[in-house]
């Protein structure tokens, strides 16, 4: 069975040994790149996932035919020369990363990096085989081993020091996350010692030793990093019963355990109170109807699934959890399933969003949760991790259901079609017209079928009056239906 | 040519095989299939779904694995397949790039079509194509070779070809003026029709609005399509652009001498009404940046230096001498980040219209900058209506030159909180 692929969803491990070296500022990288795999990774993309306006300690070696020739040898060595002579690597260690193109023509430097400078290094990103999530967590143990492990052995753990793995850049709404992560750890007692690799240096990669406790961000890499390390590790938390128990683990490993339930006490007296308000209110009524498909990281699928469905009893239409594990739908699997009958809202990446666009699934709310896709995710206030997240994502899902109350209020046509509608009521449906309104509102989100009932109608009536007719027959209710996505 | 140059160090240019996607994804019943490695795929699909088309796109998974056991030809094939399945579909470009070229993609293995669709092998190696502006052309040409259709019925000789991806009401001003000339219809490429690339073999002449389709021009030369040289914009530039048509067309040369001359008049009195002040940088990816410099520049504008992705042609050279000649002491092709920075070293500007890396520098001492793709090419260029929506906008820019150093002096002085009033420009 030949392997196809549609709409990508994870990048490779070159993609991410440049988002995880990069942030180090201490590093400069040379990237065995042609020019396309320069300016995608370090321009093109992370002006619309990070929002930068390019990486800047990142230079290519610019394969061109002659390399793909003769080797890459000569022109890395040639832009290390350039980026000595121009200053750039001062103050700095230079890491070389393979692509999949050097890796394509067979290009190891491991033996040419010896003739760089003092302390550069080889990165074989292993990018024809492995994904942006292997990557990250080989690169991640490579920088510890490399860099941190043997000055570490001098360290000691200092009793409340909590380390964070995770974001590097490319990890979808990091800031937010990071920053409720930092607080849930403060309010369990513990100090935040290193985020690695995201605000930590080169140079201190030896002072994770020092944390007590280590926080994975993501489910999807890290795992080879942190047990290496020695001391108890926990994912970070999405839902409220796995931030409760993800604040609890941390007080009892810190000895901290009172301040730990003291916090939980107060988190349920504010943060938290929003999500029992809206439970109480009018708003918590709608969750048994609204459903919802989930297309993201594994962090997230299984956290907003874990929050979304089993806690607050939301039907969940579908998951598709990044990487894919078997089992899992590709992206195959999920646009057929769009394209069948979409649910009241999808969390997903700019694939998912094509897909519904392709379906005409205009009553489907879609909520950026991944990329691929170009968003600005900066702003510290939209977490989904933690209790502020249960907050974030509840409110967002019911000011869009806001939105679509809204857009069903009746708009007098007076205003678009210069003068209000004299048309007269209702025209009768045959049995078999009305079966087949029925089951075409039937197929969309429950919601949006009130409106949706309305408007089906009203189209179908329109034309039948256009055409003369006295009655709604199933022929014509089925033809006006039948051009509904057109529309 | 300057004579010292700055070190190369960071080439820029968008991945050179995204020209080839924009042009690809943006055809109707257009299924295109990559073949390429994952993170090129990732980063492709990435600035396709951002700048082509809400197009899902399908792809041969291509690592280790497939690569040792020699499956790269067998998985494109069942990716085309698939795409063949697409609703509507008619066209399947085979994309192939930088990893499935050095492996090899021999096109005899490929089918030529499947279903209703024309398979169509694209070959786009960033390390050998290095701009994207250039990959459009290859993809472009690609198309043009297999589905133009020269024999297909009678010869449309008053009908002209405008050969360039432009603001999507130009083509629209250019044609209205062209058939008051006496042209008879006009062709955009590349569009969003099939049915264009098929008639386009049958035209009675070619104008590439933008100096960089080189094997499309080949393409229309095996048809014994003549081309126009240069391009309708600004004023001395549209005014010989219109009568170099008029003569290949044979068309009422009194009449063209007559609507030319209403343009030079639109123009010169836009120019009259709105003359510009102040000195601009032009660096972009496109082969675009010299006919906007030109354009700049006769609306009285300084423009020091411009810089492009692409590689010199003799359809850059009109507008590169007649810069030379009104002012502008540096033209570089194939630039770097370090070219750029150093210019602004060197002429320091009113207004940067540059790439992200570039404005951002820009940006960072104070200076307006705009990204050129996204804000150029969103506004029309060409005729006396083009001219004056740039030169409206120019002018803006440059004239919010406090704010920018506003902003700049709040984030690099720490104890700045309140210096007098914001701006207003």
């Amino acid at each position: 069975m030949a392997n196809i692929v549609r709409d990508l969803a994870d990048s490779s491990s070159y993609w991410a040994a440049v988002w995880t070296i990069c942030p180090l500022p201490d590093v400069h990288a040379i990237c065995d790149a042609p020019i396309g795999c320069f300016n995608l990774v370090a321009t093109a993309v992370p002006d619309y996932t990070d929002a930068i306006p390019h990486i800047e300690n990142i230079t290519p070696s610019v394969i061109t035919e002659a390399e793909v020739g003769e080797g890459t040898a000569a022109a890395v060595k040639r832009t290390y020369e350039n980026l000595r002579d121009e200053g750039y690597l001062e103050g700095k260690r230079l890491i070389v990363i393979s692509t999949a193109e050097s890796e394509m023509i067979g290009s190891d430097l491991a033996d040419l990096v010896g003739q760089l400078g003092e302390g550069s290094t080889f990165f074989h990103s292993e990018s024809l085989s492995d994904d942006e999530w292997l990557g990250r967590d080989r690169v991640l143990q490579w920088l510890w081993e490399t860099y941190g492990a043997e000055p570490a052995a001098a360290l000691q753990v200092e009793p409340g020091l909590v380390n964070i793995i995770g974001p590097t850049y490319g990890c979808f709404n990091s800031p937010s996350d990071l920053l409720e992560v930092k607080r849930l750890i403060e309010g369990a007692g513990g100090r935040v010692n290193l985020v690695f690799p995201f605000e930590s240096r080169l140079a201190e990669i030896a002072d994770l030793a020092r944390g007590q406790v280590n926080v994975l961000l993501y489910k999807e890499f890290g795992h080879r990093l942190a047990p290496s390390l020695g001391q108890p590790w926990l994912h970070a938390p999405i839902g409220m019963r796995s931030t409760t128990h993800f604040i609890r683990q941390l007080g009892e490993w810190l000895g901290t355990s009172d301040q730990a339930a003291a916090f939980i006490r107060q988190e349920k007296a504010s943060t938290l109170q929003a999500v029992w308000d809206l439970w109480k209110g009018p708003q918590g009524d709608w969750f048994p109807t609204t459903s919802i498909g989930l297309a993201g990281s594994r962090t997230y699928v299984e956290g907003l699934a874990d929050y979304l469905g089993e806690e607050l009893g939301m039907p969940i239409a579908f998951t598709a959890p990044r990487p894919r594990q078997p089992g899992d739908l590709d992206n195959i699997g999920v646009r057929s399933l769009l394209h069948a009958g979409a649910p009241s809202f999808v969390f997903g990446s700019i694939n998912e969003k094509i897909y519904l666009s392709e379906a005409g699934a205009r009553q489907t709310h879609y909520i950026p949760a991944a990329f691929p896709g170009p968003i600005v995710r900066r702003a510290t206030g939209t977490p989904f991790m933690g209790y502020r997240g249960t907050v974030y994502v509840i409110q967002e899902i019911i000011n869009r259901l806001y939105e679509s109350l809204y857009t069903f209020l009746p708009l007098d046509s007076g205003y678009s079609q210069g003068g209000a509608s004299t048309q007269p009521g209702n025209l009768p449906w045959t049995d078999e017209a009305k079966a087949t309104l029925d089951e075409a509102v039937a197929k969309l989100p429950f919601l949006a079928q009130i409106s949706a009932s309305r408007e089906l109608q009203m189209r179908v009536e329109s034309e039948a009056r256009a055409r003369g007719e006295v009655e709604v027959s199933a022929d014509l209710a089925a033809e006006i239906l039948a051009s509904r996505n057109g529309g | 040519m300057t004579d010292s140059r700055p070190c190369q160090l960071h080439p820029q240019s968008m991945c050179p095989a995204f020209g080839s996607l924009r042009v690809l994804t943006r055809l109707e019943g257009s299924h295109p299939v990559m073949a390429t490695d994952t993170g090129c795929l990732y980063g492709l699909t990435f600035v396709t779904h951002f700048y082509g088309a809400r197009k899902s796109i399908l792809a041969a998974h291509l690592g280790t694995a497939e690569l040792m056991a020699g499956e790269v030809v067998e998985n494109t094939r069942a990716a085309i397949e698939v795409a063949a399945q697409e609703p509507g579909c008619q066209l399947i470009p085979v994309v192939s790039l930088c990893v499935a070229e050095t492996a090899g993609l021999p096109e005899e293995m490929l089918p030529t079509r499947v279903g209703d669709a024309e398979v169509v092998l694209v070959r786009v190696p960033a390390y050998a194509i290095h701009s994207h502006p250039e990959a459009k052309d290859v993809a472009l040409a690609a198309l043009l070779r297999r589905l133009g259709e020269p024999e297909g019925g009678e010869r449309d000789a008053k009908t002209v070809v405008l050969l360039g991806e432009v603001f999507p009401a130009d083509p629209l001003a250019i044609d209205g003026l062209l058939r008051r000339i006496g042209v008879e219809a006009t062709i955009a490429l590349p569009g969003r029709s099939i049915d264009d690339m098929k008639r386009a073999a049958r035209a009675g002449a070619l104008a590439p609005l933008h100096p960089f389709y080189k094997e499309t021009m080949a393409a229309f030369r095996s048809w014994d399509i003549p081309i126009v040289g240069g391009a309708p914009v600004g004023m001395s530039g549209t005014v010989s652009w219109l009568k170099a048509i008029g003569s290949l067309l044979r068309l009422d040369l009194e009449q063209v001498n007559r609507v030319a001359e209403e343009e030079r008049a639109q123009a010169e009195a836009i120019i009259k009404a709105q003359p510009l002040a102040g000195r601009v940088i032009v660096s972009g990816y496109e082969g675009t940046e010299l006919a906007y410099a030109r354009l700049l520049a006769e609306a009285g504008a300084e423009v020091p230096y411009v810089s492009t992705s692409i590689a010199a042609d003799p359809l850059t050279l009109p507008d590169e001498m007649w810069l030379r000649n009104n002012g502008t002491k540096e033209i570089v092709y194939r630039k770097s980040l370090e070219d750029d920075v150093a210019a602004l070293d060197k002429y320091p500007p009113d207004l940067v219209l540059g790439t992200t890396p570039f404005c951002a520098i820009a940006k960072e001492r104070g200076i307006p900058a705009v990204y050129f793709t996204n804000q150029l090419a969103s506004r029309p260029l060409f005729l006396s209506g083009g001219m004056a929506a740039t030169i409206g906008f120019i002018q803006q820019m440059i004239n919010r030159s406090e704010r920018y150093e506003w902003i700049q002096t709040f984030f690099e002085e720490e104890d700045f909180v309140d210096q007098g009033e914001v701006p207003l420009g």
